[in-house]
């Protein structure tokens, strides 16, 4: 009886949406005619023509890029200990202790994937050369993030600080790197920060790339978070200054922490942006996971399969952004509880 | 009798000669209640802000806590006063994203060096005062209008003030829960408390205060005690703003 | 704080702004001399002897650097606008679909929409050049008649052919960012209060003209912000050209690098071409929103 009713309620609706009048019926029998053969053409072609040893040959490489395969435990570790993290925030349980660990748990992450890598105590040490794959693309990204969040407020509240001259220089800076493409600023940070340098000092290209997509970045969070501080009501700051708290305790205590919620969300867009953004290393020199992939189709053995490479490598990434883009959501339910109707 | 507020001559314009305070004089002595009333935008708002700093005034002297404000004041001597000062707000002005206690104990832990456990305490004895402590880890956003007056009077006493300011407390609240409020403020004044209290609330007027001054378009009309201005006031536009007020 | 302090507070900031360059810039000097160059503009005079796919005003080898990048800048120019052009018409349709009552076409462009912003736009081009158009067979073209021809050479109109290299960034570019466009149409036209639809449904107006004639009038001042910001991506996003070979401002930036070694006067010129790009697109959005305003001030 209820799938009866179901299976009515079903036909009432389509009927509503989709062939409320003449011109939508066209349009949806022309959709479902269309769609109904790619299906078949791309199902087709992936049962008999796709062949996907190209990607099941070589899924170490896609992971790690050209480490060490005796060594390839550690960024295996790292990820996996990235994954079950995630896994642990969305689903885990709602213990007290536990949620208050996951902070410096997810902060703890970084430490540790740089100690996986480079080694050093008790682990050999590895080249950056060698980092690669979607390990190399994860760390660019939480490098990076980590680094331009502290860069961006500072800039923002520079850019609303009372001195015009720090107010004009942070502008300036601000405006100009939203001004100009990623990959002419990555491009420049690989070519000209070693010409800055002291003679005799190196950065590894790594580094490089972690420091100019920074520079980048931070100059969009600092516009996120001065989006959050101008929304900061004027009455939180006469409250706090009347019960005596001085200006640097105000922006530490009470701006600070109310702009980064409210610019959560933006924030939150900006690292998946970052995530995808580090694709451009691959055109830059480092073998990040789209450079694994164009270095696989260069390989005779696998030439000409892009389209096999390119789905799988579509898919990783949006796989990973998801992740991200579902843990941001999950943060934001949790902030909401304690956000004020202001 | 110790004054704790002097003020004299009192005058401050914005633009275009349009006068926030004219001539305002007045002096309030410890363990004295003293209710501010008078139409919107005459200015009385803007009177107690001067007692703490949060708005500045072009001439005249004044006097809080033994410490002369100039008329274009120095932050960081404003700040002494502040510590000294409490101040309730019409719409609260908690921080939404701390907790009710972490909003008590945020002054005294960070302005006054106490210890967290110090004043985790004092801030739970405060609460229980108020009749709230059952809400002490909730956020603000948890709590209704007047449960969060209570947080903000709570937040104001836990520096220990000299002083106790309110700027219309009981306007942004629900009628049923405007007493709550009144009530928790009576007994602040019963233990002896100086406050300056910006308010329409004719019957804590008539109950707690021991003056009431009436503003109009930034001048003091009349300074009175409760008995006489809510009786028999001696000036026109004070009977005609009383009449308003029985009249809502 | 007192004015004298701040002065005193800025002028301790502006020295160790300014020793951190200065010793930035000394850094610089002395590698630019170990590695034999100075900084100077005048190898822009020379002639670039590289040659150009494309060029929309004439150009050889023997043309001078300046000239090169002359050039590059309208290549640039030329698929930022039309790459503007179809993803503002697709992004509309697809906005418009993603709201609109017929909830197969909202399914698929909400699945369009996560897709494409949900995967780096340096795969999409790539996808589009080898596998859209180097992965077609020497002998396979999709063509209507002789007006309209796909092949591995490109797209060729009966007036005009497109290279190969150009329709793979268009097609990539447009379809990348009318999935933002898109968004920003949709929040345009959830902006508009459910009242304002009710009140022209109640008074019988078609729903067709109510959208044209209620709807966007008080969508578009939400929509052209948005609009604006993500043509400047679309601008910034153009430079990856590169990875499909498409000589752009940012591609013979790079070449004129790899040739000369002259990094940072390159950065300057790149700079400064982003920079008139960016007033150019952000004061034509200006004029087209003031245009907007005084049409409905005189309606």
């Amino acid at each position: 009886m209820f799938n009866i009713t179901l299976i009515i309620l079903f036909f009432q609706n389509t009927r509503k949406t989709l062939f409320s009048n003449f011109l939508n019926t066209i349009i949806s029998l022309i959709f479902i005619i269309v769609i109904n053969l790619i299906c078949f053409k791309a199902f087709g072609w992936l049962i008999h023509n796709a062949n996907w040893k190209v990607i099941t040959s070589n899924l170490p490489l896609y992971a790690f890029g050209s480490f060490p395969p005796a060594e390839q435990w550690r960024p295996a570790t790292w990820i996996f200990s990235l994954l079950s993290l995630s896994i642990i925030t969305l689903f885990g349980p709602e213990w007290k202790w536990l949620r208050k660990n996951l902070l410096i748990a997810w902060a703890g992450t970084i430490p540790l994937g740089l100690y996986l890598l480079y080694g050093g105590i008790g682990i050999s040490p590895i080249m950056s050369r060698h980092f690669g794959g979607l390990t190399l693309s994860i760390l660019l990204t939480t490098c990076s993030s980590l680094f331009s969040l502290p860069l961006g407020i500072i800039l923002a509240l520079c850019r609303q600080s009372s001195l015009p001259l720090i107010r004009k220089l942070s502008s300036i800076y601000i405006d100009v790197m939203r001004a100009v493409p990623l990959i002419s600023v990555l491009f420049f940070g690989q070519l000209l920060i070693p010409l800055f340098m002291p003679v005799g000092i190196e950065i590894d290209r790594v580094w490089r790339a972690i420091f100019a997509f920074t520079l980048f970045v931070s100059a969009y969070i600092a516009e996120d978070i001065r989006g959050g501080l101008q929304s900061i009501p004027s009455t939180q700051i006469e409250a706090a200054s009347s019960l005596g708290l001085n200006k640097y305790q105000i922006i530490q205590f009470i701006l600070i922490p109310q702009a980064l919620r409210i610019a959560l969300p933006a924030l939150t867009n900006q690292s998946i942006g970052l995530f995808q953004n580090t694709s451009l290393m691959a055109i830059l020199g480092l073998v990040e996971l789209l450079g694994v992939g164009r270095s696989i189709l260069a390989n005779p053995e696998f030439i000409g399969q892009y389209i096999e490479v390119y789905i799988w490598l579509a898919c990783v990434y949006w796989f990973v952004c998801t992740i991200m883009a579902v843990l941001a959501r999950h943060l934001e339910q949790r902030m909401k509880i304690n956000q004020a109707n202001f | 009798m110790n004054p704790i507020v002097i003020a004299k001559n009192l005058t401050k314009s914005y633009t275009k000669g349009l006068r926030a305070l004219d001539n305002v004089s007045l002096t309030v002595n410890q363990g004295k209640v003293l209710v501010v009333m008078g139409p919107s935008g005459s200015g009385k708002s803007t009177l107690i802000r001067t007692f703490n700093g949060l708005e500045t005034f072009d001439r005249g002297e004044l006097n809080v806590l033994g410490i002369n404000i100039e008329p274009n004041h120095d932050e960081r001597k404003i700040q002494k006063i502040r510590r000294r000062v409490g101040m309730v707000f019409q719409q609260f002005n908690l921080f939404p994203h701390l907790s009710i206690l972490e909003n008590i104990t945020l002054a005294p832990v960070h302005v006054q060096k106490r210890s967290q456990i110090e004043a985790e305490d004092y801030g739970m004895y405060l609460l229980s005062q108020m009749g709230i402590d059952s809400h002490a880890k909730k956020y603000p956003s948890q709590l209704s209008g007047g449960e969060q007056q209570r947080v903000a009077i709570a937040r104001a006493l836990a520096l220990k003030p000299e002083l106790l300011l309110f700027d219309e407390p009981t306007s942004a609240l629900d009628p049923e829960r405007i007493n709550e409020v009144l009530d928790a403020m009576r007994r602040l004044a019963e233990q002896g408390m100086t406050m300056i209290v910006v308010t329409h609330e004719i019957g804590f007027a008539k109950d707690v205060s021991d003056q009431v001054l009436f503003m109009d378009s930034g001048k003091v009309i009349e300074t009175s005690t409760p008995e006489i201005f809510f009786s028999n006031a001696q000036h026109e536009r004070s009977r005609k703003f009383l009449n308003q007020l029985d009249k809502q | 704080m007192k004015s004298s302090r701040k002065i005193f507070v800025q002028f301790v900031i502006c020295m160790i702004f300014f020793s951190v360059i200065g010793i930035l810039v000394n850094n610089l000097t002395v590698n630019l001399i170990r590695t034999g160059l100075g900084f100077n503009f005048n190898w822009l005079i020379k002639p670039a002897s590289f040659a150009l796919a494309e060029y929309p005003l004439p150009y050889s080898p023997s043309d001078s650097y300046a000239w090169a990048l002359f050039i590059g800048w309208l290549n640039s120019l030329k698929v930022i606008i039309s790459s503007l052009l179809v993803s503002t018409l697709l992004g509309t349709i697809i906005g418009f679909a993603r709201t609109g009552k017929n909830s197969l076409l909202s399914f698929l462009s909400a699945g369009y929409i996560t897709i494409i912003r949900q995967t780096p736009l340096l795969l999409q081009l790539m996808f589009w050049y080898f596998v859209g158009f180097l992965g077609l067979k020497d002998d396979m073209s999709i063509h209507i008649k002789d007006i309209f021809k796909i092949s591995n050479q490109g797209i060729e109109l009966s007036v005009f052919t497109l290279t190969s290299e150009f329709s793979a960034l268009l097609l990539g570019l447009s379809i990348f960012t009318s999935a933002y466009i898109a968004e920003v149409i949709r929040g345009g036209i959830l902006s508009v209060p459910r009242g304002q639809w009710e009140a022209f449904r109640s008074l019988g107006v078609s729903e067709r003209k109510g959208l044209i004639s209620i709807i966007i009038p008080q969508a578009l001042p939400a929509i052209i912000p948005g609009l604006t910001s993500q043509y400047l991506n679309l601008a910034k996003n153009s430079t990856l050209a590169i990875a499909v070979g498409y000589s752009d401002i940012y591609a013979i930036n790079d070449t004129i690098i790899n040739q000369t070694g002259r990094a940072i006067e390159c950065f300057m010129i790149l700079l400064t071409s982003f920079l008139v790009l960016n007033l150019l697109i952000s004061n034509s959005m200006e004029i087209i929103n003031r245009i907007i305003i005084n049409a409905r001030k005189y309606n």
